[in-house]
């Protein structure tokens, strides 16, 4: 083979920074065919579909409104990949802290205390935590595999929601339709942004963004939380067990992803409905990933994968093109993202290698390279 | 939106209407200019089901005024969250109708309608009426009682069989009065429902449409999007009729009836509203006959003649208004009387109806 | 007729295309390559054999769109999971959104669209053998094909040379390198399997099962696939098994429901969801069971370099 990929001696920082920008490039470039193909000046069409959702005040606040709940949500679930704890059930623990947050607004929310708030975001996460929690205690009691059963319990979480709406959570004034009753103005977000539907839900995901990076680069836990996902033995040679790594990374998951919730009836929706979740959940893997699974870089890629969103509808209508290459162009971001991560740990050399030793290594997660 | 327009037109996809839309707003409708009418689909626009009766009227509502309508479709907008800001942003860039396509976008348009005062809003399956917002929903019940009469003529098990997405109001007073019209004929008919619990999941109706069948079913029917009820249905061997759309085309021999949609009525009536000056936020809720929105479709060639004509008598009492299909005594499924002998249910009491009529094997989430 | 034979026929039609998947995936977790993206590879061969079948009416072509678009997404995977060593989890969880995206992209123009497909002239003919015709007749080819595919995979582990060293990459790719097997090549091999196998998955489900295409038609299927194929503890009979298993349960809801049983809808609904994690729990618990069969190099990429 003329190419080959040489491991570098040391692992390249330089491409940790560069990979994500390789991978939105690639992405733009792809872009750029599909706006040909479909009959556009390439270049213009571009433009159109990077700035058209954000031209003007609200705009720019439905931009920030979108991120938020997926910046929140990646945050969470960085704390369980950088140690190799996979949780893929953060759309579940969105609708446990929807649920558990409906509940306190339905049954409190005409008192309008202005502790509501406060409990909705607390009880949401809890929720979100808990939910979590049945992945993280089959892990470490049964050692049943978190993927699966987190992923299988969004299903549940699903079903869950839509029975309660569709049951005694219907507005009894709204002819038995799957809607709660509008909730009450106690508990709904505050507006931060005047004429625009931005709340404060964009300072908890900020303060999560920070709490996170104190969290992951500031204290002894991220460091072990690193540890854990290179290698078992090495954690448990600095006196961290695999077990702590679990329930950290899934309880971390599950609050943050309880609260985006929370934000989300509180918000947006203002309402219960029994689809509550966009798949925001989902997109949160991606967000994490192409934020190098650091909660600075997080929120730079949580603000392009909401623009990447909003895109996707204005371009129904100014450019003609479906809906669905948001999803298209979110997973071959992620893939050309992961293409990228290689040249962190290789470098692409002409010659075959003059001596094979073989040995199988470590996944090459970023999490290892990372700052 | 200066900007946007230009853009708009450099790529090709503006239209006459534009100009004068970015010129500057016009304090009422100006006869020379071209009303831009704005639609939102929650799912995918397909040949069947749902979204295909939508897009129907819009194509009528061209079709009837040709050039002086201009419509901007988004479909697959399955998120609440995202209503809001597509809904203003057909109305911010000249866009005087605006028509909600699903019962999800109505909370949406209620909070949006009343500072959008520029624009006119319509929203199918809508609750009810508000401030700059008017709804319009079909009496489905109409259709699956005429549906209902067919298949308690045709069933030999006397076991009807519905599948059901959600059990969302339409779809449970369309139940009750598939049985109530089967039982107008037949009085020892019965009804098995199953509910899929999923908007998408075709494998799922395929195989509940099976658990039907095996439990003695041999008429089938429900609130489909997808041929696929019917498709099962004729591999099983039973008969099949469409709910809320004709599958003639793809279920050959073993779709008896169906009734559709027709929403166009309602798109005309409205773009006329908007054209005049005169539109107004009403609710219309219709069902058969002329301008309605419930249409019966061609019957197959296997349905008898004699059912045939006693389907088409009662679609003639429904319209004259002589014959109601949930005119009492009805009963549900705990034999308590929920209308009286003699008595007629107002609309209110139908519309957000909840409960199963007696003879209904199945369940409805409890109102706790 | 007999009352039990209607619930088996469901079961086997519901659980066929988890079958498939399921032993697909197997395959590739033997070879130590964790290939989470079922779901995506499925829905790709599920839109690709839907639009052959659609213009071409051949269900022979369909199925093998379907495997060759199943192929295509697996080797995706494999660029990046073997030759890229990306991180397999990762890796995967970006093929099944890419899946998904793009089966909705390409299917644009396909969505409601029906296939009239004629019953098979071989199911028409199996209905005729006595006793057997009864259960053989109602069911596709493609169901009887995967039990010789369940049988085939069977032999290949553990009778045939070649699974031996199939296994033996995933037990110790350095090991199996020091003896001179191409690990990397046998490792895309058994991935591209995997991927013709969702493939045909995907193509039963859109052409056979419910012959139509709408988006996310597999509705999860995929990742059922992937969880079936822990808790067969990485063993085809289990595996198959556990495909019917869920098959069964998820049409014996149906039933229930059917037959008026006054348990809430959704519950039912949530059922096959709970019994998967029921039973992966009850499987897992067991370590030595686990550690006996989990390939050891599962989810590690291989480097020869070191």
């Amino acid at each position: 083979m003329p190419l080959r990929l040489e491991r570098r001696p040391q692992p390249s920082t330089a491409m940790v920074y560069a990979a994500p920008l390789i991978a939105v490039g690639a992405t733009v470039i792809v872009a750029l065919v599909i706006f040909a193909a479909a009959g556009h000046a390439p270049l213009d069409a571009l433009v159109m579909f990077v700035t058209g959702p954000v031209q003007d005040r609200y705009g720019v606040g439905e931009w920030l409104l979108k991120a938020t709940p997926l910046i929140l949500i990646a945050v969470g679930l960085t704390v369980g990949f950088r140690a190799g704890v996979w949780n893929v059930g953060a759309e579940g623990q969105l609708i446990l802290g929807v649920i558990a947050s409906g509940w306190l607004a339905l049954k409190f929310g005409p008192g309008g205390s202005p502790l509501l708030l406060p409990a909705m975001i607390v009880a949401g996460g809890l929720a979100g935590a808990a939910w979590a929690a049945i992945p993280a205690l089959l892990r470490t009691r049964f050692n049943a595999n978190e993927i699966l059963v987190s992923l299988m319990f969004n299903y549940v979480a699903q079903l869950w929601l839509s029975w309660l709406v569709f049951g005694m959570w219907r507005d009894p004034a709204g002819f038995n339709f799957p809607q709660s009753e509008p909730l009450a103005p106690a508990a709904l977000y505050p507006i931060i942004l005047e004429d625009t539907r931005l709340n404060i839900g964009l300072w908890i995901a900020l303060a999560a963004v920070l709490a996170g990076w104190v969290l992951l680069s500031r204290s002894y836990i991220g460091f072990q939380l690193k540890v854990t996902g290179l290698s078992d033995a090495a954690a448990r040679y600095a006196g961290f067990s695999t077990r702590r790594a679990v329930w950290l990374g899934m309880l971390a998951g599950g609050l943050t992803a309880g609260i985006a919730g929370v934000g989300e009836i509180a918000g947006p929706l203002g309402q219960i409905f029994p689809t509550a979740s966009p798949g925001y959940g989902y997109a949160a893997i991606i967000v994490a990933f192409l934020g190098r699974l650091h909660p600075i870089g997080i929120v730079f890629s949580g603000l392009l994968l909401s623009l990447l969103y909003l895109s996707g509808d204005t371009a129904q209508m100014s450019l003609g093109l479906p809906s669905s290459i948001t999803g298209l162009f979110q997973g071959m971001m992620l893939f050309f993202l992961l293409a990228a991560d290689v040249l962190i740990f290789y470098r692409i050399r002409r010659r075959p290698a003059a001596a094979p030793a073989a040995a199988p290594v470590a996944s090459a997660t970023i999490a290892e390279a990372a700052p | 939106m200066q900007s946007t327009f230009t853009r708009r037109r450099f790529l090709g996809t503006a239209a006459a209407g534009s100009l004068a839309a970015a010129t500057g707003f016009r304090p009422a409708f100006a006869q020379d200019e071209v009303l831009k009418v704005g639609v939102i689909h929650m799912g995918a626009i397909s040949d069947t089901g749902w979204e295909y009766f939508q897009a129907e009227a819009w194509r009528k509502l061209k079709a009837n005024y040709g050039d002086k309508v201009e419509v901007t479709v988004l479909e697959n907008i399955a998120q609440i969250q995202d209503c809001e800001r597509l809904f203003r942003q057909l109305a911010t860039t000249g866009h005087k109708l605006i028509f909600g396509t699903t019962f999800s976008q109505y909370a949406s348009l209620k909070k949006l309608a009343p500072s959008l005062g520029k624009a006119h809003f319509e929203c199918c399956a809508g609750i009810e009426a508000g401030p700059n917002l008017g709804v319009f929903e079909a009496k489905h019940f109409e259709g699956t009682y005429l549906t209902g009469i067919a298949a308690g003529r045709m069933t030999k098990s006397n076991v009807l069989g519905w599948v059901g997405a959600f059990p969302v109001p339409q779809v449970v007073y369309s139940l009750n009065a598939f049985l109530l019209g089967a039982r107008s004929v037949n009085p020892e008919a019965t009804l098995k429902v199953v509910w899929a619990n999923a908007w998408v999941d075709p494998g799922k109706e395929k195989d509940a449409v099976a658990a039907l069948v095996a439990q003695g079913a041999d008429v089938i029917s429900g609130s489909p999007n997808t041929p696929v009820q019917g498709l099962a249905a004729e591999e099983k061997g039973v008969w099949s009729i469409g709910s809320t759309g004709d599958f003639s085309a793809y279920v050959k021999k073993a779709q008896l009836c169906s009734f559709e949609l027709d929403w166009s009525a309602a798109h005309i009536e409205a773009a006329e509203g908007v054209i005049n000056g005169t539109w107004a936020p009403t609710s219309r809720w219709r069902g058969l006959g002329p301008g309605g929105f419930v249409k019966m479709t061609t019957a197959s060639p296997e349905l008898p003649e004699s059912v045939a004509a006693e389907m088409a008598a009662a679609e003639a009492a429904i319209i004259a208004g002589t014959l109601h299909p949930f005119a009492g005594p009805v009963k549900d499924q705990s034999g308590t009387v929920r209308f009286a002998a003699g008595a007629t249910p107002g609309d209110d009491e139908l519309k957000g109806m909840n409960w199963l009529v007696e003879g209904v094997q199945g369940t409805l989430p409890s109102a706790g | 007729m007999n009352g039990l034979l209607p619930i088996l026929i469901a079961t086997l039609v519901a659980g066929t295309p988890l079958v498939y998947a399921a032993l697909g995936e197997l395959v590739t977790e033997r070879s130590g390559v964790l290939n989470l993206g079922v779901e995506g590879m499925m829905l790709v061969g599920a839109i690709a054999a839907f639009a052959v079948a659609y213009h071409t009416g051949s269900v022979p072509l369909a199925v093998l769109a379907g495997a060759a678009a199943g192929i295509g997404m697996a080797l995706l995977f494999g660029l990046l999971a073997i030759s890229f060593k990306a991180n397999q989890v990762a890796a995967g969880l970006a093929l099944a959104i890419f899946g998904g995206g793009l089966s909705s992209y390409l299917g644009k123009s396909y969505v409601g669209m029906a296939l009239v497909i004629p019953q098979s002239q071989l199911s028409a003919a199996a209905a005729d053998i006595p006793v057997l015709g009864a259960l053989l007749g109602p069911l596709h080819p493609l169901v009887w094909l995967s039990w010789l595919v369940f049988a085939a995979i069977a032999w290949f582990l553990y009778r045939s040379r070649a699974g031996l060293v199939l296994r033996a990459v995933g037990e110790s790719p350095s090991a199996a390198h020091a003896i001179g097997y191409p690990v990397i090549r046998i490792r895309y091999a058994a991935t591209a399997f995997g991927g013709a196998m969702a493939g045909i998955a995907g193509a039963y489900v859109s052409v056979i099962y419910t012959a139509l295409w709408t988006e996310g038609l597999v509705a999860g299927r995929g990742w059922i696939a992937v969880a079936l194929v822990v808790f067969a503890t990485w063993r085809p009979e289990r595996c198959i098994l556990g495909a019917y298993l869920f098959g069964g349960v998820t049409t014996a809801q149906l039933f229930a429901q059917g037959a008026g049983v006054a348990v809430p809808s959704e519950l039912m609904s949530a059922l096959p969801y709970l019994a998967t994690v029921l039973v992966l729990v009850l499987i897992s618990r067991d370590e030595t069971l686990i550690r006996l069969n989990l390939p050891a190099s599962l989810g590690k990429p291989f480097d020869a370099e070191g």
